[in-house]
């Protein structure tokens, strides 16, 4: 590995159309649990294939077996169950998951897909689970009168699998709050819960939150307990990287610098990608600053999220020989 | 008292009831059937909600908004002037939609809402409120190429929809209701706000209301007392401070109890609804409270908005002191 400005993705690739029918199939009782484990298999080995030949340095599982990143967990924590059709716009749908009792932990939900991933390459693959906060704001909540005690006991369960994660081997343990960013005014809150859902770790532990208003609360959201922030930059406003650069960022902490927008299929030129690491650069030292795609790439198309990624890496390796670190 | 709703209703049902209005419009998009056809199929369901927020108990109903893609396209689309962007998320919830972009002076060219307010006048066993996004909130979450402030793209989506109200009103609706949750968000716009209240109902002889939800209006209270609607409904569910107010300064108008959770699946029961609305109804004449839920009801399941509907009436009629 190179000495800085490591490469890495927010979590999400996008499902073959293949895995895509399978699950369909699957849904609708035409295709076994064992027909769907097989092709969930083959997409993460593309994933990570496609990933050790453009050359990136940590490496995630593409989340082949996840649909939507809170009802995902939902369908496996006790306490928790998918409830019926919520419309989130046009004639979209989905099944909001309910918090409909106590939240317990039972047994691991993602390890044995991590180890999956893992056991195909020497480079490391992150963890990737989704944060307490998220985890009841983007549900209904039954089972409990107060908001916070549920998220607080969430933080627990996620500890749980988090620490599976860990004991199994995980170098890198990415904990995401992407609903975060519309409520910062609970920034306290998921401190705490991030606190709890991260105790005990021995892994290198990030969060990534989407676009949100982190001017206003920023210094206070850089406490969060993880060690990373990802951070989409190549779609927010100038005024973070502003501050950033005036105001400083913790001297313990990193950043994933998300470079490219996953909002547009426009592919970025290696000239933008450039011109955003050095944005990185002027806030942090390159031990320090990870590169990455703002955030996870599940709504580009395949072709798209892989252009996206050569080009990430070209602008890298670009700066990287500017620097010497290469 | 009056037991209503806020305006939107869930547009399908779960399983094992058939989606109709879903398959229509995924059948429209792949060319399968007609525009005309998925009229027929919305008409079909607004029959359907309407029947079912009857059969809940309510006392004033809507059409369920269920022709409405969101808050802001349905109404600002057929506006000259006007084009549609992007998905944005709206406000702090899991529903998005699209902005309207201001690429030139807004007209109002014709009525939008009232064919559908007419039928599902015709076809409801109670009286259907008309409602419509009122003017600071389309304006707040639109992009304005065109005007240059806030203020004056207010004031003229107010003019526009003013049209469309008046039209609604020769249509024989007898309440119009403007909903604005964009003012909470922004309380120092309140003059703008204001001045956009006072043009978009200058004339109306019908009965308006305001809805103000997803907060409080700790700021703009007692000032929106002022403004010229006959009842204002305010968010008890997600405004803490709203109860306070209320004692602080005396309700002088209509009142709307908004105290259904309408962004949440848990079901309230009858006998602590009754209790709420006697707390916060004191010293109100019944006659001018109406009951309801936080916000419009399409942040939920259908089943769990119809069943919060019928806990409602029952809390509302067990508040009135009538037997159940």
């Amino acid at each position: 590995m190179t000495t800085g400005l490591l490469t890495t993705t927010v979590g999400s690739f996008p499902k073959p159309s293949y895995l895509q029918k399978a699950r369909n199939q699957f849904a609708a009782g035409k295709l076994s649990r064992d027909q769907l484990d097989e092709l969930e298999q083959k997409a993460t080995r593309e994933v990570i294939a496609l990933q050790e030949e453009i050359g990136l340095d940590i490496l995630v599982d593409g989340e082949m077996a996840r649909g939507d990143m809170v009802a995902f967990f939902a369908e496996h924590l006790p306490g928790m169950e998918i409830g019926g059709l919520v419309r989130s716009y046009g004639n979209r749908y989905y099944h909001k998951p309910v918090v409909k009792d106590a939240v317990r932990w039972k047994e691991p939900i993602t390890v044995e897909m991590w180890r999956f991933a893992q056991s195909l390459t020497d480079k490391p693959v992150k963890g990737m689970l989704t944060g307490p906060y998220t985890m009841v704001e983007w549900s209904f909540l039954e089972g409990y009168d107060s908001f916070r005690d549920a998220v607080l006991e969430m933080g627990k369960a996620v500890n749980y699998e988090a620490l599976e994660l860990d004991r199994a081997g995980a170098q890198f343990i990415q904990i995401d709050e992407p609903a975060l960013s519309t409520r910062l005014e609970d920034i306290d809150l998921a401190i705490e819960a991030m606190a709890i859902a991260t105790e005990g770790l021995t892994a290198k532990t990030a969060t990534h939150v989407c676009y949100g208003d982190f001017v206003s609360a920023y210094p206070r959201f850089f406490d969060m307990p993880v060690k990373q922030f990802d951070l989409e930059m190549a779609n927010s406003s100038q005024d973070l990287k502003d501050i950033l650069k005036a105001e400083g960022f913790p001297e313990d902490k990193e950043i994933a610098w998300g470079v490219v927008d996953v909002h547009t299929h426009e592919i970025e030129s290696v000239a933008d990608v450039v011109a955003e690491i050095h944005r990185g650069l002027e806030v942090l030292p390159p031990e320090r600053l990870d590169i990455d795609p703002d955030c996870g790439l599940k709504t580009r198309t395949w072709d798209e999220a892989e252009q996206k990624l050569r080009v990430l890496m070209e602008g890298v390796h670009t700066v990287r020989k500017e620097l010497g670190i290469e | 008292m009056i037991a209503t709703v806020v305006g939107s209703y869930p547009k399908i049902p779960n399983k094992p009831r058939p989606a109709k209005l879903r398959a229509a419009i995924a059948k429209l998009d792949r060319g399968e059937i007609t525009k005309e056809q998925l009229a027929e199929i919305a008409d079909d369901v607004t029959i359907e909600v309407l029947e079912e927020q009857v059969a809940a108990g309510l006392d004033l109903v809507t059409d369920g908004q269920i022709r409405w893609e969101d808050e802001q396209t349905y109404l600002a689309r057929d506006l000259e002037g006007v084009s549609i962007n992007g998905l944005i998320r709206w406000f702090d919830t899991n529903m998005y939609y699209r902005q309207p972009v201001i690429e030139s002076l807004l007209k109002w060219e014709a009525p939008i809402t009232v064919r559908d307010f007419t039928f599902a006048q015709e076809h409801s066993a109670k009286p259907v409120k008309a409602v419509l996004t009122g003017p600071y909130t389309l304006a707040r979450l639109s992009i304005d190429e065109q005007y240059g402030s806030v203020e004056k793209l207010a004031v003229a989506y107010a003019e526009a929809l003013n049209q469309e109200a008046r039209a609604l009103q020769d249509a024989g609706a007898t309440w119009i209701q403007f909903n604005e949750p964009a003012i909470l968000k922004h309380k120092d716009d309140y003059t703008t706000f204001a001045a956009a209240c006072h043009h978009v109902t200058e004339g109306l002889t019908a009965q308006t209301s305001l809805y103000l939800y997803f907060g409080d209006a700790e700021g703009i209270y007692p000032q929106v007392l002022e403004l010229p609607f006959d009842l204002i409904g305010l968010d008890f569910v997600m405004g803490p401070h709203n109860e306070g107010l209320l004692h602080r300064t005396p309700f002088t108008k209509k009142l709307g109890l908004g105290i259904i959770d309408a962004r949440n699946s848990r079901l309230e029961q009858p006998a602590a609804i009754a209790e709420r609305i006697k707390q916060l109804s004191a010293g109100i004449d019944p006659d001018h409270v109406h009951v309801g839920p936080s916000a419009g009801l399409e942040f939920l399941p259908r089943e769990v908005a119809q069943e919060k509907l019928r806990l409602l009436a029952e809390g509302v009629r067990q508040a009135e002191g009538v037997l159940v």
